[in-house]
């Protein structure tokens, strides 16, 4: 099985401190404190499974996050077991050390799962929701099984875990299936060693366990395999279904139904943001249903397969493909053995309108799975919420905000303890990043290079939130929550920073934000009574990319976003800063520009293609009504504010070469500008100018080019990004003659263009530059509450070092 | 050649007399208060006396639908009749920069006693000094308003859930006229300031016993006031986008300039919180008045945080939060 996250097996064996001495002699009495991602993934009972076999004495619990074992036999035996503890542990789990130290024999016969002790420690680890493996999935599938289609099957190897915990140590009575009570049978295979289910915490089971339930007007269904046909039959008539999942619901639609996509983008008012699509997947061959839709890479094969069955961003093939496919494939395969899937359909256009890549997964819970083989072509699943809000969780809220949305809904009854979107990667430069941080990935553990010296709580951004938690060396990156302007966000990131703190047992004596004081996070960390520590905007980006690499001591780091208060008091966006974490100097920038219309000028890129223009001298033409008002308040400087942030130039760009100038969802100019570039590009030389201690890069022969209509659209795009790439090259090459620079990292959510990515990585390679990429943290502000509190825990070892 | 203010004309001797004769006494004529004492006697006034003071800065001095002098007496006034009270008197403190013109001093003087003797209020004390130039932005008044309670009981701790809040009018004309007219758009008369008594309005509600509360929205716009009734009622507001009137105009040049109706300044408009069952009757009274043609329901009290949210177009839900000083954009 691929894994997204390290290689995990291979580092538990690294990490952990063996105590291998004498080989012979009578018997021997080992403890064990197994420390990292081993609750809530079938440790114990591996472990147990594991005593047995090698015949070998104790007990095994459960102490705080950590996992204690109690071993005593003869000592050839017990180093074995040591061994196998770490070759042969879960797949889902991630030992990071295991400690042994000798113990006194207690001379008791077999070896038992001892009651958890409720003790909290550092030591917690949080596990992420799983996806339905194959044991269980062939299960589902068998009509013998008296889990023949139950949409909530799991074992100790998969289902859920984040999205129902809610508390540790991880035992059934601490999570949302408290209230079903266990069955005759399924309370045998929970308390039967060997079982596949013994200690699996939400098992369940028709009888005993979770029911869906299906609502259509007046219509409700109860029975769930009547549900689920109710389901189906709406989908097949292009409605709107909103069905609950792992970590909340989803708008479901037919994906290759232009009425049923046009519907819910008219029902969600929203026209443009790609919608996610959930494919259908065969047992033999689980990409190939995908496949005729979409042209994975290598590393997106793996991704899609990765246990987070994150959502993958992938090229599309060329619209009309599909049926020539599809019919390539029933030439070539056997009679009986085809796709079940339905080939011939297209997707529709309106799924991503204006992008080259389709946000792609395939089903992770037994749920999805069940609907998608019987529906055959692939479904639209879109986050079932209210544009920009957290996802929804619980049916009344879902009844209500989505009852102008949904159609109809299958909910079912186990709760979901707290959202947890799905998890978004795209590949650039030959690798995956995570755009979005959410359900399998979810809580995202971290180690820092400094400890803190008490808890800590970073509270991000106010776009596209998710919050840290710190202790020692520890950080704990939270799903992903949303936009933080409407109270379900807000509600959400308070519960959520009180869950971290107590499944974690740490509760924060400080809190870090942005230093932007109209942030609803900043506002939120202000009224908390406790002391609050601000982080530069930037600064927080750049800390977050080091996390990654922390075999860099000296960083030059670009950090090129939309906009974000500076330290001088304006905005930056586009700025070049080196150091590394606490020790930020600023080097480099653009030459700043005045989008007038303060914050609409995110949504609306000819406003900064306007201030582009009139400050270089230039006609500004779009045809934008009352252009003349805001060219007045331009030249008065009325609220507009100046900022240095590339991510406006991109907008200025999409609007110039694209007619793009209002958009309807955030960073919608860059992705399509990225989009239509084709061909290798041609960088613009673009001066340098020396202000104070500061290079400014100079925008204006970049802008004269983008208004060159000799040349193709196609063409002045793929220059835009090139030109870019090659201005952050001389600044660079211009700092590091006077700054000590052992690696180039990029940061800020312009970052998560693929080709400007993949520019700068060629060009600066070329130089002889060592160009440092994020890896599991969100360069976009997604990840910026990691990067405050690595800021924040070096600014605070700086001050104890003084 | 233009009569201009000077430093002497502020020194208290013969050429502020003259000054005073030749601008207040001429605007005022007979309701011109007596210039030979140093303080006025009003008698009883008959009831709990109510006093407000306001200082009046704006600029420029004189805007489509308004200037300095009617909004002086405006703004105080509605201070008053939004406390439940009937305005009586007035004093008018005003300090004059060096050079500043006399013609446009009398303008701004008799708009003040225009809109001061329209109200049926009378001017019972002035003041007037000089600043030496550059000290000042022209003309500031000063004005000190008392009036007598005629409702009482209204506090922003009064309303409670389920309570419904109310707008006489379309909101940030005023913000935006003044605004056009500082920044010298050339546009001036596109949008006119609401800058108008609103008396009659809270006459017409007062008689309501559901009555919990009323305020002019003024510097900070409906958001501050909002805030206000949330942050002292302990409860949540909810506002509905589509229901809260805002001019075309003005919607469309706070788009293009990117300010928020939501916090701009009326100076004529009020902001009700009536008991659920009697806010459409509050709602016909204020439609049978010309200055209420445009009055709408637009919100309501709910139990819960003291949050303000605005419910937009398609079901979503937006914070409104307190205009910050100096709001810089938030949104990368």
């Amino acid at each position: 099985m691929p894994h997204l996250v390290g290689q995990r097996l291979a580092r538990a064996g690294r990490d952990c401190l063996m105590d291998g001495t004498a080989r012979h002699g009578p018997p021997v009495a080992r403890r064990l404190l197994v420390s990292g991602r081993v609750q809530g993934v079938g440790f114990r009972p591996f472990v147990h499974r594991l005593a047995h076999r090698l015949e070998l004495d104790g007990w095994v619990r459960n102490e705080g996050g950590s996992v204690l074992i109690h071993v005593e036999g003869p000592r050839e035996r017990v180093e074995r077991f040591g061994a196998a503890l770490v070759a042969q542990a879960p797949s889902a789990s991630r030992a990071e050390s295991i400690v042994t130290t000798d113990a006194v024999a207690q001379r008791k016969a077999g070896f038992v799962i001892d009651t958890s002790v409720s003790r909290v420690s550092v030591a917690v680890h949080l596990p992420p929701d799983l996806f339905v493996c194959e044991a269980c999935l062939a299960e589902m599938n068998d009509h013998r099984a008296r889990r023949h289609r139950y949409p909530f099957i799991n074992c100790t190897q998969c289902g859920p875990r984040f999205t129902i915990i809610d508390g540790l140590p991880y035992d059934r009575a601490r999570t949302t299936m408290a209230g079903f009570t266990l069955c005759p049978d399924c309370a045998r295979e929970f308390e039967t060693p060997g079982d596949r289910r013994f200690h699996a915490q939400p098992l369940a089971c028709p009888r005993c366990g979770p029911r869906c339930l299906f609502e259509a007007g007046r219509t409700t269904i109860v029975d769930t395999d009547e549900a689920l046909a109710a389901t189906l039959a709406a989908l097949n008539r292009a409605e709107i279904v909103a069905v609950k999942g792992i970590g909340g619901y989803h708008l479901f639609a037919d994906a290759c139904d232009p009425t049923a996509v046009a519907r819910l983008r008219t029902r969600k008012g929203r026209p443009d943001k790609p919608l996610a699509v959930l494919f259908p997947t065969h047992e033999d061959d689980p990409l190939g249903p995908l496949s005729q839709w979409l042209t994975p890479s290598r590393s997106e094969r793996d991704a899609l397969l990765d246990p987070a069955r994150p959502i993958v961003l992938v090229r599309r093939r060329a619209v009309g493909s599909a049926i020539t496919n599809a019919l390539d494939a029933m030439a070539t395969s056997p009679p009986g053995e085809r796709p079940p899937s339905d080939t011939t359909a297209e997707l529709a256009a309106g799924i991503a309108p204006g992008l080259a890549e389709i946000g792609a997964m395939l089903p992770y819970s037994p749920l999805h799975h069940l609907l998608t083989r019987a529906f055959g072509r692939p479904l639209i699943a879109t986050s079932g919420n209210v544009s920009g809000e957290p996802v929804l969780t619980d049916p009344d809220d879902a009844r209500r905000r989505l009852a102008g949305i949904a159609d109809a809904f299958l909910h079912h009854d186990r709760p979901i303890a707290r959202p947890a979107d799905d998890t978004v990667l795209r590949t650039s430069a030959g690798r995956l990043r995570p755009l979005r941080i959410g359900r399998g990935l979810a809580p995202l553990e971290l180690e820092m290079p400094v400890a803190l010296d008490a808890p800590v709580l970073a509270t991000g951004g106010h776009m596209k939130t998710a919050i840290a938690l710190g202790f020692g060396k520890r950080l704990v990156l939270s799903p992903h929550i949303g936009d933080l302007d409407s109270p379900r966000a807000l509600l959400v990131f308070e519960s959520l920073a009180d869950d971290l703190q107590s499944l974690y047992g740490q509760r924060a004596v400080r809190l870090v934000c942005d230093a932007h004081p109209g942030y609803a996070s900043s506002r939120w960390a202000r009224a908390r009574g406790l002391p609050v520590h601000t982080v530069p905007h930037h600064n927080a980006h750049a800390a977050s990319i080091t996390l990654d690499h922390p075999d860099v001591r000296d960083w030059l780091v670009f950090a090129w976003d939309g906009v974000g208060l500076g330290t001088d008091g304006t905005l930056w966006g586009g700025e070049a800063l080196v150091g590394g974490p606490g020790r930020w100097q600023r080097a480099g920038s653009f030459m700043p520009f005045m989008p007038v219309g303060g914050e609409r000028a995110a949504r609306e890129p000819w406003r900064s293609a306007a201030a582009l223009c009139w400050q270089a001298g230039l006609a500004f033409e779009r045809p934008i009504e009352r252009v003349h008002l805001a060219r007045q308040a331009w030249q008065r400087g009325l609220n507009s504010p100046s900022t240095s942030a590339v991510g406006r130039l991109f907008d200025a760009a999409a609007s110039l070469l694209l007619g793009l100038d209002h958009t309807s969802f955030e960073g919608q100019g860059p992705m399509w500008l990225e989009a239509r570039a084709q061909g290798d590009g041609r960088a613009i030389d673009l001066p340098m100018i020396s202000d104070g201690p500061l290079v400014r890069t100079d925008w204006r022969p970049l802008l004269v080019h983008l208004l060159d209509a000799e040349l193709s659209i196609e063409q002045r795009a793929a220059d835009f990004h090139e030109t870019l790439a090659g201005a952050a090259l001389v600044q660079a090459q211009h700092i590091a003659a006077s700054s000590r620079i052992e690696a180039v990292g990029l940061g800020g959510g312009v970052f998560q263009n693929r080709r400007l990515v993949e520019a700068m990585s060629r060009q600066f390679s070329t130089a002889g530059f060592d160009l440092r990429t994020a890896q599991r943290i969100p360069v976009n502000d997604g990840g910026l509450s990691a990067g405050q509190m690595l800021e924040h825990a070096a600014t605070v070892a700086v001050a104890a070092r003084a | 050649m233009t009569e201009r203010v000077t430093l002497a004309q502020g020194n208290g001797g013969r050429r502020m007399r003259e000054l005073i004769a030749q601008v207040f006494v001429t605007a005022f004529g007979a309701a011109a208060p007596d210039t030979r004492v140093d303080a006025a006697i009003v008698g009883d006034p008959g009831g709990p006396l109510v006093l407000t003071t306001d200082g009046f800065t704006v600029q420029p001095l004189e805007f489509p639908g308004g200037d300095l002098g009617a909004l002086a007496v405006h703004g105080s006034l509605n201070d008053l009749a939004v406390a439940g009270a009937e305005p009586r008197y007035l004093t008018l403190g005003v300090i004059l920069e060096e050079g500043f013109e006399i013609e446009v001093l009398r303008r701004l003087v008799a708009s003040f006693a225009r809109e001061a003797a329209a109200a049926n209020v009378r001017l019972v004390a002035g003041d007037t000094k000089v600043v030496p130039r550059g000290h000042g932005g022209g003309a500031y008044f000063t004005v000190t308003a008392a009036g007598v309670l005629a409702r009482p009981g209204l506090t922003p701790a009064a309303p409670r859930p389920g309570d419904r809040l109310l707008v006489s009018g379309p909101l940030g004309d005023h913000g935006v006229a003044v605004m056009l007219a500082r920044e010298d758009f050339g546009m001036s008369g596109d949008v006119r300031s609401d800058c108008a008594p609103v008396l009659g309005l809270c006459r017409a509600l007062w008689p309501l016993p559901g009555l919990r509360f009323t305020r002019d929205p003024t510097r900070g716009g409906l958001a501050g006031v909002t805030h206000e009734i949330a942050t002292a009622c302990g409860h949540g507001i909810r506002l509905v986008d589509d229901s809260i009137p805002i001019r075309d105009q003005t919607r469309v040049i706070c788009e293009m300039l990117g300010f928020d109706a939501l916090t701009l300044a009326c100076e004529g408009r009020v902001i009700a919180v009536v008991a659920c069952d009697e806010a459409p009757r509050a709602l016909r009274r204020w439609r049978n008045l010309p200055s209420g043609r445009d009055a709408a329901i637009i919100g309501t009290i709910v139990a819960g945080a003291s949050t303000v949210v605005l419910e937009t177009p398609l079901g979503g839900e937006r914070i409104i939060e307190e205009l910050d000083d100096d709001p810089l954009p938030r949104i990368c």
